[in-house]
Order: C-alpha cells, then sequence, then structure tokens
C-alpha cells in the first residue's frame, strides 16, 4: 500500500484518461451498435451479413488492429483516437446482436397501432422503437460497457497511457502491488460505470415495473 | 360526404385475395359495423380508409377524394383509430398516450395533455389516472384511454379495430354503452369492424355482412338483417334462430310477458 500513497496522484490520471479513453468508445459503439441493430432488424436480407460481420470484427486480434487502424486512418500510431477506434470496433461488434435482438423485442401491435395513429418514419423510430427497445438494449451496454473498459489496458502495450500503463510498467519493473492496483481500479472503475448503466437504464425506463424483491405477502388463510 | 369504398379489391403478392371488390358507402354521422368471421377481409377493408393497406383495385374515397391522393401520415393524424388491446404506447403515461396525436401535429404539449385531462373525462375516466402507464390499468380503462385517444385530435371520421374484444363481456357491454353516449354526443363517422354480431346490432346504424374475402352477403339495418336474413348463411351469422333471437310472449295476469326460446323471462309488452 505504501506503492499507492507515492503514486496516488499519478495513479488518478491514469484513471482519468483511462476514462477518457473509454467513455468515447462507449459512446461510439452505442450510436453505431444502434444504427447496425436498426439496419438488421428492419431489412432481414442484411440481417445475417451484419450479424457475421459483427463476429468477424470482434474476432480480430486487438494488438494487430492497434497497428493497422493508424495505418488506414493514417494518425499516429500512439494517437488516443487509435485505441478509440479498435474499442469502439470491438464494443460495436459486441453490441450489434443485442441492438437488433432490441428492436426485434419491440410489441409489433403497438408499432402498428402507433402507425396508424399517425407516427411518421422518423416519429416511430425515436417515440417508439427506440425508447421501447431500451430495456433489451441496456443489458448489451452494460456488457460493453465493463469490457471496454477492461480493453482499454491493452492501448498502454503500444504505449497509449491509461491504468494498463500500471501493467506494463509493474510487470517491467516487478513490483507486484503497481500491478495490482491497475488490476483493482481497473476493475472497481469497469463496475463502477456498469452501476450508472443500470441507474441510466431505470432513468430511461419509468413504465418498467421494479423487480425489487419484494416478497408478496402469504395468503390470510395461510396465516394462523 | 361519408366515406365510400368504391369496388375495392386487395389481392396480396402470393395470390391471396383479402377482398374481391367491395363496394359501400358509409354516409357522414353515422356508424357501419363490418362483421364477418376471420378470413372476412373486414380488417382489411377498415385499414384501407387510414392507408395501412392500399387496395389493389378501386378507390376509398374520404369526402369524394381518393385516399391515396393524400399524404398517408396527415391522413391518419385526421382518422380516429381504436386498434385492439395492446395498442397504446407502454412507455408513455395516460395523458401523454392521449396526447399523442395533437403534439406530433404539432400542438405544444402542455396545451394537449390539458386537453387530454378533459378527453379522459370525457370517456368515464378519472383524470387522476393520467399519471399512470398503460400497464397499471384494467383492460377496460385502457381501452377508454384508446378512445380518448382516438378523439384527441377532434377526427370527423373513427376507426375502431373489434375496440371492446378482448375485455370481458361485463365491461364490454359498459364500453358500449359509453360508444353509444359519445357517438350521441359527438357524432362522428365511425367504421367499426367486429366479429360479435351482438355488438355490431347495438351500436351501428347499419351493419354489413360479410362471407370470405369481402363478399358482401347482406347489408342494412340491424332490425332489417334481422327480420329478413338474406339467406343461410346471414340466418345463421347473426343467430337469428338463437334462443334469445326467438322471442314469444305468455299473458299473465293480464300483462304480456316476453320470453325466449327457452321460456326465460326477458320483459314486459308494453
Amino acid at each position: 500500500m505504501t506503492w499507492l500513497q507515492n503514486n496516488a496522484a499519478w495513479v488518478v490520471e491514469l484513471a482519468w484518461r483511462h476514462l477518457l479513453l473509454a467513455l468515447p468508445a462507449i459512446a461510439a459503439s452505442v450510436v453505431l451498435a444502434v444504427a447496425l441493430g436498426r439496419v438488421a432488424h428492419r431489412r432481414p436480407r442484411l440481417r445475417q451479413p451484419v450479424l457475421a460481420l459483427a463476429s468477424v470484427v470482434y474476432a480480430v486480434p486487438a494488438l494487430p488492429l492497434l497497428i493497422v487502424v493508424p495505418l488506414v486512418l493514417s494518425i499516429p500510431l500512439r494517437s488516443p483516437l487509435t485505441l478509440v477506434v479498435a474499442l469502439t470496433l470491438y464494443g460495436t461488434a459486441l453490441l450489434v446482436g443485442t441492438a437488433t435482438d432490441a428492436f426485434d423485442s419491440v410489441d409489433g401491435q403497438v408499432r402498428d397501432a402507433a402507425t396508424a395513429t399517425g407516427h411518421g418514419r422518423s416519429a416511430l423510430f425515436w417515440r417508439v422503437d427506440l425508447p421501447l427497445s431500451v430495456p433489451v438494449l441496456i443489458s448489451g451496454v452494460r456488457v460493453i460497457t465493463v469490457s471496454t473498459v477492461s480493453l482499454v489496458t491493452i492501448g498502454a502495450l503500444v504505449g497509449i497511457s491509461s491504468l494498463g500503463t500500471l501493467l506494463t510498467d509493474g510487470f517491467q519493473r516487478g513490483i507486484t502491488s503497481e500491478v495490482a492496483i491497475g488490476v483493482g481500479v481497473t476493475m472497481a472503475l469497469a463496475l463502477a460505470l456498469d452501476a450508472l448503466v443500470v441507474v441510466l437504464g431505470r432513468v430511461l425506463t419509468p413504465w418498467q415495473p421494479r423487480r425489487r424483491s419484494v416478497r408478496a405477502p402469504a395468503p390470510p388463510e395461510l396465516v394462523r | 360526404m361519408g366515406i365510400e369504398f368504391r369496388d375495392v379489391g386487395k389481392t396480396y403478392p402470393g395470390g391471396t385475395v383479402a377482398v374481391a371488390g367491395f363496394s359501400h358507402v358509409v354516409p357522414s354521422h353515422t356508424t357501419v359495423a363490418l362483421v364477418g368471421s376471420s378470413g372476412s377481409g373486414k380488417t382489411t377493408l377498415l385499414r384501407m380508409v387510414n392507408r395501412m393497406v392500399d387496395p389493389t383495385s378501386g378507390a376509398v374515397l374520404i369526402d369524394d377524394q381518393d385516399v391515396r391522393e393524400l399524404d398517408k401520415v396527415a391522413l391518419r393524424r385526421r382518422i380516429g383509430y381504436v386498434p385492439q388491446a395492446g395498442g397504446l404506447l407502454p412507455h408513455r403515461t395516460v395523458v401523454d398516450n392521449v396526447a399523442t396525436v395533437p403534439v406530433l401535429g404539432g400542438t405544444p404539449r402542455r396545451a394537449a395533455r390539458a386537453a387530454a385531462a378533459d378527453l379522459l373525462a370525457l370517456v368515464g375516466l378519472d383524470p387522476s389516472l393520467g399519471r399512470r402507464y398503460p400497464a397499471q390499468l384494467s383492460g377496460g380503462q385502457q381501452q377508454r384511454v384508446a378512445v380518448a385517444r382516438a378523439l384527441a385530435a377532434d377526427p370527423n371520421i373513427l376507426l375502431m379495430d373489434e375496440p371492446f374484444g378482448a375485455v370481458d363481456p361485463i365491461v364490454r357491454r359498459e364500453l358500449q354503452d359509453e360508444m353509444l353516449r359519445l357517438q350521441a354526443e359527438l357524432g362522428k363517422t365511425v367504421v367499426i369492424v367486429t366479429h360479435d354480431v351482438d355488438e355490431a346490432f347495438r351500436l351501428a346504424d347499419e351493419v354489413v355482412v360479410l362471407r370470405a374475402g369481402g363478399v358482401v352477403a347482406q347489408s342494412g339495418t340491424p332490425k332489417n338483417i334481422l327480420a329478413a336474413p338474406a339467406d343461410a348463411f346471414v340466418r345463421e351469422f347473426v343467430g337469428a334462430d338463437r334462443p334469445d333471437r326467438t322471442l314469444s310472449t305468455s299473458e299473465i295476469d293480464g300483462r304480456r310477458v316476453v320470453v325466449d326460446a327457452n321460456g326465460r323471462p326477458l320483459g314486459i309488452l308494453q
């Protein structure tokens, strides 16, 4: 713990950078996955190709991707943008299936009635499909939030600093507590963001019954 | 004026004929019921009015204008629509559901909500229910909300697709009474689709009995259809021979009691 006391400011700095890498990637993943999920939902012929492409992208090993992305976009290898783009690719690939399911989950009768009462195409998307897809979508967003926060660490291997820097640095210098703190703070950050997503999900779905584990009272005839 | 079905037909790409050449005029301020069993094309016909379905032949005219010349979305906003159960937006409060169409049309939300509260009262709901979500209401209450939503833009035309089909018989009866009261007050042009001939007879000025494929078996006032069913199909469909439709009187102490075919008393003949 003395290591932490001596390096607290640096850890906070790295955690902040970590967050600045993870949050844009998560946000961009959600937007892209929703857009692609929408396409996959609306066009049955594109469904399989879109979902297959997502699997392929997700299967690309991370390290080569961090080399390829800057080459394709002609940006510096160590640019934070490289990592954000790579993480967005993974996040999108991981979320697109859930996003498709989320649109599939919207009740057809509700959509039909909304159309019949005069929702145009964009009103149907923003006022009906998107809000009603949130309950399913949020479960996928939780997954990519945690996975993105954890994946940010690999950026340290190509010199993009984040909490992952504590892992590479700790390994090289043989400081076990530095590695342990890197792992611990990364996980704590992931869980904190996950909790935030859960809260966000509740705020966005006020109509959903809350699954509080309230036990129903026993029927009166059984109470003696 | 009113709604005219001019020789409309609907054939689906696979060759299935949902409706083959249906013609009928719904005069303004009257209620017409389309009745038939499933496969009679009644819902398809209803959905042609607000262009949820476009006919493959013929035309639907509203006040002598072909609906295909009108913008779909604008057309639907000026026609009230009451779907079967399940048609409310589950993520919007009751008052926002009722305010849906005016808000889509550009009415400020605050004004639309205030008007929606009045509409809830009109359909017999306590405006305090407005803050709830549809799932927190009973089936009957939800259908009242659906009627209020349909009336929100003050449309001339009301389309109702099996509106009371998913509620129990007692509530259905209440809702039908409510509908009669509203119609007496508002005088909309109403097209209602139902498989329940009793509902059609209670609510409609004119009933169109459909066979499979949208073929008219008989149309006329409920009285006329019951008095003279066109054929065995109509006779069977409207239940002309049902015990509760074949009434007789028996005299008890100088008063004539109406009884059904099972001998159950229904009332006194004045």
